[in-house]
């Protein structure tokens, strides 16, 4: 398998730039998921190192070669599409042994890399059918059978399980994270699924307005997103954002008085802040707690079971969501007092930059 | 609670049946005006045309001679040469047609400049009528103020004047030609829709497996729109068998029979000749041809679909 580097990517089309300087190393064996709100440039990069869309400047790099201007079959990739792009007229089979029949390759060892294919996905019994005749999730299959066989250095896919019903989803997530475990492949995966892109990847790359806003590990983006658009997008419900402003600073931390009254002190690097700067504190709605702190005004109660997710403002009419015990007792128009754990909480200037949180979950360094 | 005798039950029946009854001759009433249109546009000719072809009908009466027509045609070496000629003609212009509509619209679905504008100049020989269209080749199939004849002579292809339409096997290609520019334009632009309802993704697909233009054309555009073809080659061939005004503008089934097809033969026999007999059981022929043609189509379309449509 191989490594994958993009070296300054840009890309505009016409006057329009889409996508700003991407520069991001990609491990061999990694599984990597670019995620980001549609209209972010994640499905152009893919293109991009897919062979599909040329950049407008920048190098794509695998295994050590510049593939920038190569042909797609050159660059050693294969790509796995949203609508997973099987053509009609063709069996499975047939669909499976596309590539390798473009390539000429002898009908033996086509049938031997085909039912090695349809064994691993599970399509053997299927192999005489018509896409047509398949369900959503086997037809995906078929389409990752047709990039396994080309037997390629890079797999890519472009958000191939948007097109499944939900619980469909769940199962091809885990198919897929066995598959590149199985593999041992370098994965690079297009989504706009936070689940997705925390459940199967090894790092994720958060895209925004076509620039990387952060590339870590899952669980460094959820503990220590650099950007309040990353504490935004990474997390389910979305993290609570409520403004305020630096009150007192010292060697430990920052004191930030809240816009609608209350003071949190919290325990972050605050490096280049000063007394007085508008600042944004992120609670996420699973690090809170029935107590004193915050006066929550209910206006909506879900009850998921395990859970209760109560949503509506706190202080200056700031939107918030507090996720709690199933059993908690809320009630929609009643008033609910939240305990906040300064130590759990997030600070973002007023650029949306973070201040480093000083404490963490030691497996998040 | 009520419960229902079993003495209710014919009277419910009796209802039933009354609301029925009504319901029935609504049905009727909708599906009335297209049944009487039909019987008297297409079923009372037809029939009519049946019965005539059964009698030596002409402007003076009519005398039943049974299968007499048929069996005269039967016979005859000039209407064997006629369908013949007939065949030929659907075939070559159906084959040219569908060619170049491929190529047409393998070019117009092409990402070049300008492709809006090539679209809008393919339409001109569709649109505008046939007559006019039929005129201006008259004019360029002409010898002496013709442009082709001038052109060819321009460039010392040929060393005098050439009627085109004055000789049997010049007006005959003439004719195909003139057929074949008017008809290309639909079936160019229902390949054109065909090709454009061809997901793109599945070319990406094939291209980032290394197939070439060539082989995505054979392996994807091709089969994708087969349904198109196949419903495209029969009714341009049931069309091209009846074409009859582009003919009779340019030669009139002439030089000496040489651009006679069946539907001029049957308007010559019929309505030039006054032998409304022997016209109508050539009308019947054609009818009998035409029927067996669309049982064919249906056969294949059925069959293109099976094989291709299933998505």
């Amino acid at each position: 398998m191989a490594t994958l580097n993009l070296d300054h990517i840009s890309k505009s089309f016409g006057p329009a730039q889409v996508l700003h300087d991407i520069d991001l190393a990609i491990r061999d064996k990694e599984f990597v998921v670019f995620v980001g709100p549609s209209g972010c440039g994640k499905s152009t990069l893919l293109r991009i190192i897919a062979g599909l869309e040329e950049a407008t400047s920048g190098r794509i790099v695998i295994d050590g070669a510049d593939v920038s201007t190569a042909h797609p079959v050159e660059r050693g990739i294969s790509m796995v599409f949203q609508s997973y792009a099987l053509y009609p007229h063709l069996s499975v089979f047939e669909n499976i042994a596309f590539p390798l029949h473009v390539q000429k390759m002898p009908k033996a060892e086509m049938k031997t890399r085909v039912q090695r294919a349809a064994e691993i996905l599970q399509l053997t019994d299927k192999l005489h059918l018509k896409p047509g005749q398949l369900s959503g999730g086997q037809r995906q299959r078929v389409a990752i059978g047709r990039s396994i066989v080309r037997e390629p250095k890079v797999f890519l896919f472009d958000e191939p399980l948007s097109n499944l019903d939900a619980a469909l989803r769940g199962d091809m997530r885990v198919e897929l994270s066995q598959l590149h475990r199985q593999l041992s492949a370098t994965m690079v995966y297009v989504t706009h699924d936070q689940i997705e892109a925390m459940t199967m990847a090894d790092r994720i790359v958060v895209l925004n307005n076509g620039r990387v806003e952060q590339f870590g590990t899952p669980m460094e983006l959820y503990h220590h997103p650099a950007t309040k658009f990353v504490a935004g997008f990474i997390g389910q419900p979305n993290m609570n954002l409520v403004p305020g402003v630096i009150a007192d600073l010292d060697g430990s931390g920052a004191a930030v008085d809240l816009d609608g009254g209350g003071r949190l002190v919290l325990p972050v690097d605050t490096n280049g802040a000063a007394k007085g700067d508008r600042v944004e504190v992120g609670i996420r709605p699973e690090d809170l707690d029935l107590g004193t702190g915050l006066d929550l005004s209910v206006r909506v109660i879900e009850r998921l079971g395990g859970v209760t997710l109560a949503y509506g403002t706190v202080g200056r009419d700031v939107r918030f969501c507090a996720s709690l015990d199933g059993v908690a007792p809320a009630r929609e128009g009643e008033n609910l007092g939240l305990a906040v754990d300064p130590a759990a909480c997030h600070l973002f200037d007023a650029s949306g930059r973070v201040m480093r949180r000083k404490s963490a979950p030691a497996f998040s360094a | 609670m009520a419960e229902i005798s079993a003495d209710n039950a014919p009277k419910q029946r009796v209802k039933a049946a009354r609301r029925a009854l009504p319901e029935a001759w609504f049905a009727w009433l909708l599906v009335a005006p297209a049944v009487i249109f039909i019987a008297v546009i297409v079923a009372w000719p037809l029939a009519e045309t049946v019965r005539l072809s059964f009698l030596e009908a002409d402007l003076g009466g009519e005398e039943w001679v049974g299968l007499a027509n048929y069996t005269d045609l039967a016979e005859s070496r000039r209407f064997h040469d006629t369908v013949l000629r007939t065949f030929y003609w659907m075939f070559l212009s159906v084959g040219l047609k569908l060619i170049l509509g491929l190529i047409g619209a393998t070019l117009l679905n092409a990402a070049i400049p300008g492709r809006a504008l090539f679209r809008v100049l393919v339409m001109p020989p569709w649109v505008i009528p046939i007559a006019i269209g039929c005129f201006g080749w008259l004019w360029l199939y002409n010898g002496h103020f013709g442009l082709i004849s001038g052109m060819l002579q321009r460039f010392g292809i040929i060393d005098g004047p050439f009627e085109f339409l004055a000789y049997k096997s010049s007006a005959f290609y003439s004719a195909i030609v003139t057929d074949v520019w008017i008809g290309t334009p639909m079936v160019t632009l229902f390949f054109l829709a065909a090709m454009q309802g061809v997901s793109r993704d599945l070319y990406e697909a094939a291209w980032v497996d290394g197939a070439g233009r060539w082989y995505r054309f054979r392996r994807i555009t091709i089969p994708q729109i087969m349904p198109v073809i196949v419903s495209m080659a029969l009714l341009s061939a049931i069309w091209t068998f009846n074409s009859f005004e582009i003919i009779w503008i340019l030669t009139q089934g002439g030089p000496r029979g040489a651009t006679t097809t069946l539907i001029v033969d049957t308007y010559k026999t019929a309505i030039g000749n006054y032998k409304f007999g022997e016209g109508a059981a050539r009308a019947v022929i054609i009818v009998i041809l035409l029927a067996i043609f669309s049982l064919i189509y249906l056969f294949f379309l059925n069959k293109v679909n099976r094989r291709y449509g299933a998505k």
